[in-house]
């Protein structure tokens, strides 16, 4: 039973149901806020919050600067090209993870594919990051100038976020087998931040450690929005390789865990 | 089990398994997703069920508790996978596992019932469709623009019953949800099953009420410990079931027996509630001792019941031996008679069995009220009254049948 059923077939299901997938994404974000006067609208909030503090507080009010080898002169427009993505990153996987165990009750109570859940969440959290990420666009205009190199700016934004759904999916399983992985993988994205060129230039990275970089997921998107975002230039070779790698590594992981998991995944939420 | 031949198949499972893994933690869990290395003990919900239902057909499951009645549902509902096996389900298939289990308490009841419908697999638009007829069965009325969290429970399941059967599916799962709401609404709900199963849908209907079964179905499953112990006509096998249960319970018998008969006799209702239940039943001529001696030759039974719909209801009582055997049960439904009206909702009947043509020994009997067609139990006083027949004769046995020599 389990041998004929791999990655792929869960994806053609996927694609089948991408309807209700639509749906359960609508309705997660609307849960989320269901009651508040604001609703959906809070959820944009926090982002916000966020990217307005990095410009007031190290632009306006201290104007503190960035060395020569930075791609650009001043910290808060440099962090918040890779604090969006980055913050986007960590909602969605964080999401996805215990969107299984959540989704226990109506898992066994209607016959779903699993695999919408993970589904949901990741595309939950796109429907608020992503308009955020291509709002950047116009307001970075001073740096790229529109040039041609924007054009990939979606394909780093869909490479993202369906990286981030299959990685996604796999703790999602991993926490359906045990809980832990939805805490480790908490702590792993508070660290992660640090090994990543959201809050230093890599120039900045001592040569010798810098490949450390590359075990985040993120790096590789990160460098590749700052460069089309700062810098106007199509982002370097090394950026699509390192998604095109994580790609490979997570959804070969992927595919083994929906083989081993695929029979009792519902006995287990 | 070929007798269907020439109808539709609408449901095939061939040698269906199902195993649980079980783990003895969470680790051991992680342990065999990372190494694929069985790190388990195994339990077999199911092990090797194979039959066929036809259109149209209605087939009970019966067993005892854990013998994989929910498992053998789960799988034909298509949350469970089976383990090896092979399943084949034609046409829309509806099941009601456990009603209002994915609504969102702060969405109303309109926002629960569209979602709650995509996820049944009826899209927005079809729904926009059926939505006046699902309000209307489910009488909630103005309370659908409320929070579901505002709803009392009995609401919820009537939401909930109205939208999972507002489309007639091919085949139709019910676990034990005949039990759902009031009394009203259930006779609702029984209605609206029976009018699918004469438009032909296949209806596998898993239940503790053997009674139901009996109704509904024209073919029963016995499953024990996960393997199909008998399969084919209703009566056969209920009765196969009936016999294993007894001669399983005998041993504890006398316990049940006399704890039962302490909660019946505190069961004794005031008749004011506005609820359909059994007021009274009596037997003539009784007289002394434990239980009493029953003095008269014919058996009188006198049920009072109330029941505050308009239509008759029909009343039913079982005579059993009281550490054994069924004799006999009867209904005023059955019979094509109805209960007398008393009126302000009450009715009553009076049974006679006349020169009852039973052996010494110790009986007892059980009073039913149910619905006009026999369909809904509203109420059930079971092992109520004991008594005692004393009739003097040579020769062993149960019932004294009529006979003669030549």
């Amino acid at each position: 039973m389990s041998n004929d059923y791999g990655l792929l077939q869960d994806l053609k299901v996927l694609w089948r149901s991408g309807a209700l997938t639509f749906v359960l994404a609508r309705r997660d974000v609307a849960a989320r806020y269901a009651g508040s006067a604001g609703g959906v609208l809070w959820a944009y909030v926090p982002p916000l919050l966020t990217v307005a503090c990095y410009f007031l507080v190290f632009d306006v009010v201290f104007g503190m600067r960035l060395g020569d080898k930075a791609p650009v002169e001043r910290v808060g427009t440099y962090l918040i090209v890779g604090m969006l993505p980055w913050m986007a990153f960590c909602d969605a996987l964080s999401r996805a993870a215990t969107s299984l165990v959540d989704a226990g009750g109506l898992l066994q109570k209607n016959a779903l594919p699993p695999v919408v859940f993970p589904a949901r969440s990741v595309l939950a959290s796109a429907a608020v990051f992503a308009p955020l990420m291509l709002a950047l666009v116009p307001a970075y205009l001073p740096w790229h100038h529109f040039s041609t190199a924007l054009l990939a700016l979606p394909a780093l934004v869909v490479l993202q976020w369906l990286l981030c759904f299959v990685l996604g999916y796999l703790v999602a399983i991993f926490t359906a087998a045990m809980r832990d992985a939805a805490h480790l993988l908490g702590l792993a994205l508070s660290l992660g931040v640090f090994l990543s060129p959201v809050l230093f230039p890599v120039a900045l990275f001592p040569e010798t450690w810098r490949w450390v970089l590359w075990i985040n997921p993120m790096t590789g998107p990160i460098l590749g929005y700052q460069s089309v975002l700062l810098k106007g230039e199509w982002p370097p070779a090394a950026v699509w390789m390192a998604l095109l790698l994580w790609m490979g590594v997570a959804a070969t992981l992927l595919e083994v865990a929906v083989r081993r998991s695929r029979e009792q995944l519902v006995d287990w939420l | 089990m070929s007798a269907q031949s020439g109808k539709l198949q609408v449901l095939q499972v061939d040698g269906v398994s199902k195993e649980y893994r079980l783990y003895a933690s969470a680790r051991d869990r992680l342990k065999a997703l990372v190494t694929g290395k069985p790190y388990h003990r195994s339990h077999w919900a199911l092990r090797d069920v194979t039959f066929k239902l036809g259109r149209g057909e209605c087939l009970g499951v019966v067993g005892n508790n854990g013998a994989g009645k929910s498992s053998l549902l789960k799988l034909l509902a298509g949350t469970l996978l089976p383990t090896q096996g092979k399943l084949e389900r034609a046409g829309r298939v509806t099941a009601i596992l456990e009603l209002g289990a994915g609504f969102h308490p702060d969405f109303t009841g309109r926002e629960n019932l569209y979602f709650a419908g995509n996820i049944i697999g009826i899209p927005a638009p079809e729904m926009r469709r059926l939505e006046p007829e699902i309000v209307a069965f489910s009488e909630l009325g103005e309370a659908l623009e409320r929070p579901v969290k505002t709803y009392s429970s009995g609401m919820v399941v009537r939401l909930a019953f109205a939208l999972v059967t507002a489309v007639q599916p091919d085949l139709l799962i019910i676990d034990e949800a005949l039990a759902v709401g009031d009394q009203h609404f259930q006779k609702k709900c029984v209605d609206r099953i029976d009018a699918f199963r004469r438009n032909g849908c296949t209806i596998l209907f898993c239940s503790h009420s053997l009674y139901h079964v009996r109704q509904l179905c024209d073919r029963a499953l016995w499953l024990d410990g996960g393997v199909v112990k008998a399969l084919g006509d209703t009566e056969s096998v209920l009765a196969a079931y009936e016999k294993h249960v007894r001669m399983q319970e005998q041993t504890k018998e006398a316990a049940i027996v006399a704890v039962a008969s302490a909660m019946a006799s505190n069961s004794v209702q005031p008749d004011s509630r506005s609820a359909a239940c059994i007021v009274s039943v009596a037997l003539d001529g009784l007289g002394l001792g434990e239980p009493p001696l029953l003095e008269s030759e014919d058996l009188v039974v006198h049920i009072e019941v109330f029941s505050p719909q308009g239509a008759p209801p029909s009343i039913g009582v079982m005579l059993e031996q009281a550490q054994g055997v069924g004799i006999d049960s009867v209904a005023t439904h059955a019979d094509g008679v109805l209960p007398k009206s008393l009126g302000a909702g009450r009715w009553r009947s009076t049974l006679t069995f006349s020169r009852l043509p039973l052996h010494t020994g110790e009986y007892v009997v059980s009073a039913y009220l149910f619905d006009g067609q026999g369909l809904v139990v509203f109420e059930e006083w079971r092992r109520y009254l004991t008594f005692r027949v004393m009739r003097p004769s040579l020769t062993p046995g149960l019932v004294r049948l009529e006979h003669n020599w030549s």
